[in-house]
Protein backbone atom coordinates (compact mmCIF):
# COMPACT_ATOMS: atom_id res chain seq x y z
CA UNK A 1 0.00 0.00 0.00
CA UNK A 2 1.47 3.36 -0.69
CA UNK A 3 2.27 5.51 1.76
CA UNK A 4 -0.12 8.10 2.98
CA UNK A 5 1.63 11.51 2.72
CA UNK A 6 0.37 14.22 5.12
CA UNK A 7 0.35 18.21 3.93
CA UNK A 8 3.04 19.66 5.72
CA UNK A 9 2.54 23.10 6.36
CA UNK A 10 4.69 26.22 4.92
CA UNK A 11 5.50 27.99 7.84
CA UNK A 12 6.42 26.43 10.80
CA UNK A 13 5.18 29.25 13.00
CA UNK A 14 1.45 29.66 14.49
CA UNK A 15 0.55 32.89 14.75
CA UNK A 16 1.89 36.71 15.36
CA UNK A 17 0.19 38.93 17.57
CA UNK A 18 1.56 42.80 17.67
CA UNK A 19 -0.39 45.79 18.44
CA UNK A 20 -3.78 44.74 18.12
CA UNK A 21 -2.49 43.13 14.68
CA UNK A 22 -2.69 39.01 14.20
CA UNK A 23 -0.71 37.71 11.24
CA UNK A 24 -0.89 34.30 10.83
CA UNK A 25 -1.46 31.08 8.02
CA UNK A 26 -4.68 30.52 6.86
CA UNK A 27 -5.82 27.08 6.77
CA UNK A 28 -5.20 24.96 3.56
CA UNK A 29 -7.68 26.00 0.71
CA UNK A 30 -8.39 24.65 -2.53
CA UNK A 31 -7.18 26.43 -5.62
CA UNK A 32 -7.27 26.28 -9.22
CA UNK A 33 -6.22 28.42 -11.78
CA UNK A 34 -8.49 28.80 -15.18
CA UNK A 35 -6.90 30.38 -18.26
CA UNK A 36 -9.53 30.58 -21.43
CA UNK A 37 -8.64 29.67 -24.51
CA UNK A 38 -8.43 31.64 -26.91
CA UNK A 39 -11.32 32.56 -29.13
CA UNK A 40 -14.32 32.53 -27.77
CA UNK A 41 -13.17 30.27 -24.75
CA UNK A 42 -13.28 33.85 -22.62
CA UNK A 43 -17.27 34.20 -23.28
CA UNK A 44 -17.81 30.70 -23.40
CA UNK A 45 -15.66 30.48 -20.03
CA UNK A 46 -17.63 33.67 -18.66
CA UNK A 47 -20.86 31.78 -19.36
CA UNK A 48 -20.48 29.01 -17.48
CA UNK A 49 -19.96 30.23 -14.65
CA UNK A 50 -22.29 32.29 -14.40
CA UNK A 51 -24.69 29.23 -15.37
CA UNK A 52 -22.88 27.00 -12.41
CA UNK A 53 -22.02 29.52 -9.92
CA UNK A 54 -24.58 32.53 -10.29
CA UNK A 55 -21.56 34.97 -10.59
CA UNK A 56 -19.45 37.07 -12.84
CA UNK A 57 -15.62 36.22 -13.12
CA UNK A 58 -14.51 40.00 -12.75
CA UNK A 59 -12.82 41.64 -15.82
CA UNK A 60 -10.62 44.03 -13.19
CA UNK A 61 -8.66 42.90 -10.06
CA UNK A 62 -11.35 42.37 -8.09
CA UNK A 63 -13.21 39.08 -5.88
CA UNK A 64 -16.65 37.82 -6.25
CA UNK A 65 -18.07 34.96 -4.23
CA UNK A 66 -20.87 33.13 -4.43
CA UNK A 67 -23.63 33.07 -3.27
CA UNK A 68 -23.50 30.03 -0.13
CA UNK A 69 -20.14 31.92 0.45
CA UNK A 70 -17.74 28.53 0.16
CA UNK A 71 -15.86 29.45 -3.43
CA UNK A 72 -14.10 32.78 -4.15
CA UNK A 73 -13.11 33.80 -7.93
CA UNK A 74 -10.01 36.00 -8.22
CA UNK A 75 -8.92 37.73 -11.27
CA UNK A 76 -5.38 36.94 -11.91
CA UNK A 77 -4.35 38.53 -15.39
CA UNK A 78 -5.61 38.62 -18.51
CA UNK A 79 -8.99 36.04 -19.80
CA UNK A 80 -6.87 34.09 -16.46
CA UNK A 81 -8.86 33.59 -12.86
CA UNK A 82 -7.90 31.78 -9.58
CA UNK A 83 -11.04 29.70 -7.83
CA UNK A 84 -10.34 29.24 -4.40
CA UNK A 85 -12.75 26.70 -1.98
CA UNK A 86 -11.91 25.34 1.31
CA UNK A 87 -9.94 22.34 1.81
CA UNK A 88 -12.31 19.33 0.65
CA UNK A 89 -14.58 21.33 -1.76
CA UNK A 90 -13.43 18.82 -4.34
CA UNK A 91 -12.88 21.94 -6.60
CA UNK A 92 -10.73 20.91 -9.37
CA UNK A 93 -13.71 17.73 -10.09
CA UNK A 94 -16.45 20.23 -10.46
CA UNK A 95 -14.46 22.56 -12.58
CA UNK A 96 -13.82 19.92 -14.59
CA UNK A 97 -17.59 19.21 -15.19
CA UNK A 98 -18.10 23.03 -15.38
CA UNK A 99 -15.72 24.30 -18.04
CA UNK A 100 -12.53 21.91 -19.04
CA UNK A 101 -13.72 22.65 -22.98
CA UNK A 102 -13.39 26.09 -22.80
CA UNK A 103 -10.10 27.08 -20.66
CA UNK A 104 -6.93 25.31 -19.22
CA UNK A 105 -7.45 24.26 -15.50
CA UNK A 106 -4.81 23.78 -12.84
CA UNK A 107 -4.76 22.85 -9.38
CA UNK A 108 -2.46 25.17 -7.41
CA UNK A 109 -3.38 23.60 -3.75
CA UNK A 110 0.03 22.67 -3.63
CA UNK A 111 1.80 26.04 -5.01
CA UNK A 112 0.42 28.77 -2.80
CA UNK A 113 0.16 29.12 0.84
CA UNK A 114 -2.51 31.65 2.02
CA UNK A 115 -1.01 34.18 4.79
CA UNK A 116 -3.40 36.84 6.70
CA UNK A 117 -2.66 39.88 8.14
CA UNK A 118 -5.60 41.44 10.10
CA UNK A 119 -5.93 44.44 12.88
CA UNK A 120 -6.34 47.96 12.92
CA UNK A 121 -2.84 48.88 11.97
CA UNK A 122 -2.79 46.20 8.85
CA UNK A 123 -2.87 48.78 5.95
CA UNK A 124 0.15 50.78 7.45
CA UNK A 125 1.67 47.58 8.20
CA UNK A 126 1.10 46.14 4.31
CA UNK A 127 2.18 49.55 3.02
CA UNK A 128 5.66 49.01 4.56
CA UNK A 129 6.44 46.00 2.69
CA UNK A 130 4.04 46.46 -0.61
CA UNK A 131 4.56 49.13 -3.31
CA UNK A 132 0.78 49.68 -4.08
CA UNK A 133 -1.58 52.28 -2.66
CA UNK A 134 -4.17 50.73 -0.23
CA UNK A 135 -5.60 53.74 0.78
CA UNK A 136 -9.40 52.94 0.69
CA UNK A 137 -9.96 55.13 -2.15
CA UNK A 138 -7.63 52.93 -4.14
CA UNK A 139 -7.95 49.64 -2.82
CA UNK A 140 -10.97 48.10 -0.79
CA UNK A 141 -12.92 45.53 0.14
CA UNK A 142 -12.23 42.47 -2.53
CA UNK A 143 -9.39 44.09 -4.76
CA UNK A 144 -7.24 41.77 -5.86
CA UNK A 145 -3.59 42.55 -6.84
CA UNK A 146 -0.65 40.71 -8.53
CA UNK A 147 2.50 43.06 -7.16
CA UNK A 148 5.09 42.24 -4.93
CA UNK A 149 5.96 42.03 -1.12
CA UNK A 150 9.13 42.77 -0.58
CA UNK A 151 10.91 41.23 -3.22
CA UNK A 152 8.65 38.01 -3.26
CA UNK A 153 5.87 37.85 -5.58
CA UNK A 154 2.78 37.49 -4.13
CA UNK A 155 -1.46 37.96 -5.21
CA UNK A 156 -2.90 40.37 -2.23
CA UNK A 157 -6.50 40.33 -1.46
CA UNK A 158 -8.68 42.27 0.97
CA UNK A 159 -11.31 40.60 2.65
CA UNK A 160 -13.13 42.84 5.01
CA UNK A 161 -12.62 46.17 5.89
CA UNK A 162 -10.77 46.02 9.57
CA UNK A 163 -8.86 45.33 7.23
CA UNK A 164 -7.63 41.91 6.80
CA UNK A 165 -5.37 40.85 3.82
CA UNK A 166 -4.71 37.62 2.36
CA UNK A 167 -1.40 37.31 1.16
CA UNK A 168 -1.48 34.42 -1.73
CA UNK A 169 2.54 33.35 -1.68
CA UNK A 170 4.48 30.22 -3.61
CA UNK A 171 4.59 27.95 -0.73
CA UNK A 172 8.64 27.79 -0.83
CA UNK A 173 8.57 31.70 -0.02
CA UNK A 174 5.93 31.68 2.77
CA UNK A 175 8.56 31.27 5.44
CA UNK A 176 10.36 34.11 4.41
CA UNK A 177 7.23 36.73 4.09
CA UNK A 178 6.28 35.33 7.46
CA UNK A 179 9.91 36.41 8.27
CA UNK A 180 9.65 39.97 6.64
CA UNK A 181 5.87 40.12 8.12
CA UNK A 182 7.56 39.65 11.54
CA UNK A 183 10.06 42.47 11.05
CA UNK A 184 7.64 44.46 9.81
CA UNK A 185 5.29 44.30 13.03
CA UNK A 186 8.18 44.74 15.66
CA UNK A 187 8.25 47.92 14.18
CA UNK A 188 4.80 48.53 15.94
CA UNK A 189 4.64 49.04 19.75
CA UNK A 190 4.72 46.39 21.47
CA UNK A 191 2.86 45.16 24.71
CA UNK A 192 2.88 42.27 27.05
CA UNK A 193 -0.11 41.39 25.28
CA UNK A 194 2.04 40.49 22.32
CA UNK A 195 2.97 36.56 21.17
CA UNK A 196 4.70 34.41 18.83
CA UNK A 197 4.03 30.98 19.31
CA UNK B 1 10.00 55.99 -12.99
CA UNK B 2 5.72 54.41 -13.29
CA UNK B 3 4.37 52.39 -15.78
CA UNK B 4 0.23 52.32 -15.79
CA UNK B 5 -1.01 48.77 -17.03
CA UNK B 6 -3.65 48.64 -18.77
CA UNK B 7 -5.02 46.01 -16.58
CA UNK B 8 -3.11 46.96 -13.21
CA UNK B 9 -3.09 50.43 -12.69
CA UNK B 10 -0.06 52.41 -12.13
CA UNK B 11 2.87 50.70 -10.77
CA UNK B 12 6.69 51.46 -9.82
CA UNK B 13 9.33 49.95 -12.57
CA UNK B 14 10.61 47.35 -10.59
CA UNK B 15 7.67 45.47 -11.05
CA UNK B 16 8.37 45.33 -14.90
CA UNK B 17 10.96 44.42 -17.43
CA UNK B 18 12.47 45.91 -20.57
CA UNK B 19 12.04 43.64 -23.47
CA UNK B 20 13.38 45.89 -26.30
CA UNK B 21 12.37 47.81 -29.44
CA UNK B 22 8.90 47.32 -29.93
CA UNK B 23 8.49 48.60 -33.43
CA UNK B 24 10.98 45.77 -35.35
CA UNK B 25 9.00 43.35 -37.19
CA UNK B 26 10.04 39.42 -38.00
CA UNK B 27 10.67 39.57 -41.79
CA UNK B 28 9.75 37.20 -44.33
CA UNK B 29 11.08 33.75 -44.70
CA UNK B 30 12.67 34.43 -47.41
CA UNK B 31 14.09 38.20 -47.06
CA UNK B 32 17.46 39.32 -47.41
CA UNK B 33 20.46 37.95 -45.25
CA UNK B 34 20.54 41.48 -44.63
CA UNK B 35 17.10 41.92 -43.68
CA UNK B 36 17.79 38.97 -40.81
CA UNK B 37 20.77 40.36 -39.61
CA UNK B 38 18.65 43.61 -39.19
CA UNK B 39 16.08 42.17 -37.72
CA UNK B 40 18.39 39.92 -35.11
CA UNK B 41 21.33 42.04 -34.17
CA UNK B 42 20.76 45.60 -35.28
CA UNK B 43 19.04 47.94 -33.02
CA UNK B 44 18.46 51.86 -33.35
CA UNK B 45 19.52 54.11 -30.33
CA UNK B 46 16.90 56.94 -30.40
CA UNK B 47 17.07 59.69 -28.47
CA UNK B 48 13.57 60.97 -27.99
CA UNK B 49 10.40 58.79 -28.61
CA UNK B 50 10.77 55.53 -28.60
CA UNK B 51 8.19 52.39 -28.79
CA UNK B 52 9.15 49.70 -26.81
CA UNK B 53 8.17 46.28 -24.68
CA UNK B 54 7.89 46.07 -21.34
CA UNK B 55 7.04 42.37 -19.44
CA UNK B 56 4.54 43.02 -15.97
CA UNK B 57 6.29 40.16 -15.02
CA UNK B 58 5.87 40.96 -11.13
CA UNK B 59 1.90 41.74 -11.79
CA UNK B 60 -0.66 40.43 -14.67
CA UNK B 61 2.26 39.08 -16.81
CA UNK B 62 0.76 40.72 -20.16
CA UNK B 63 3.53 42.64 -22.05
CA UNK B 64 2.77 46.25 -23.29
CA UNK B 65 4.00 48.27 -25.89
CA UNK B 66 4.51 51.68 -24.04
CA UNK B 67 5.92 54.69 -26.06
CA UNK B 68 7.97 56.86 -23.95
CA UNK B 69 10.76 59.78 -24.30
CA UNK B 70 14.06 58.20 -23.47
CA UNK B 71 15.66 61.17 -22.53
CA UNK B 72 12.84 62.61 -19.71
CA UNK B 73 11.39 59.01 -19.16
CA UNK B 74 7.86 60.60 -19.68
CA UNK B 75 4.80 58.14 -21.02
CA UNK B 76 2.96 58.92 -23.82
CA UNK B 77 1.11 55.11 -24.35
CA UNK B 78 1.07 52.15 -22.56
CA UNK B 79 -1.08 49.12 -24.43
CA UNK B 80 -1.30 45.72 -24.01
CA UNK B 81 1.18 44.19 -26.78
CA UNK B 82 -1.70 41.48 -27.57
CA UNK B 83 -3.90 44.01 -28.82
CA UNK B 84 -1.45 46.36 -30.77
CA UNK B 85 -0.48 42.67 -32.68
CA UNK B 86 -4.17 41.83 -33.44
CA UNK B 87 -4.68 45.44 -34.51
CA UNK B 88 -1.74 45.57 -36.85
CA UNK B 89 -3.09 41.89 -38.72
CA UNK B 90 -6.41 43.45 -38.83
CA UNK B 91 -4.65 46.23 -40.89
CA UNK B 92 -2.73 44.14 -42.90
CA UNK B 93 -5.84 42.04 -44.03
CA UNK B 94 -7.40 44.94 -44.57
CA UNK B 95 -4.81 46.41 -47.38
CA UNK B 96 -4.53 43.02 -49.12
CA UNK B 97 -8.47 42.71 -49.68
CA UNK B 98 -8.57 46.16 -51.10
CA UNK B 99 -4.97 45.55 -53.30
ZN1 LIG C 1 -0.28 44.44 -15.23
Amino acid sequence: MADQLLPVLPVKYGSLRVGGMTFEQSPLAETVSLGAFSGDGRDALVNRIHEAFGVMLPEHPRAVHTMDGRCAFLWNGPSQWLAIAEDGAGLLSRLREVCEDVCALTSQSDSRAILKLSGPDSREAASRLVPIDLHPRAFGKDHVASTLAGHIPVIMWQTDDVPTYLFLVFRSLAASLFHDFSVVLNGFSSSEMDTCV
Amino acid sequence: MRLTCPFCGSRGLEEFTYRGDASVRRPAADASEQAWVDYVYLRDNPCGRHQELWYHGAGCRSWLVVTRDTRTHEIFDVRNARDVAVAERQTEAGKGENS
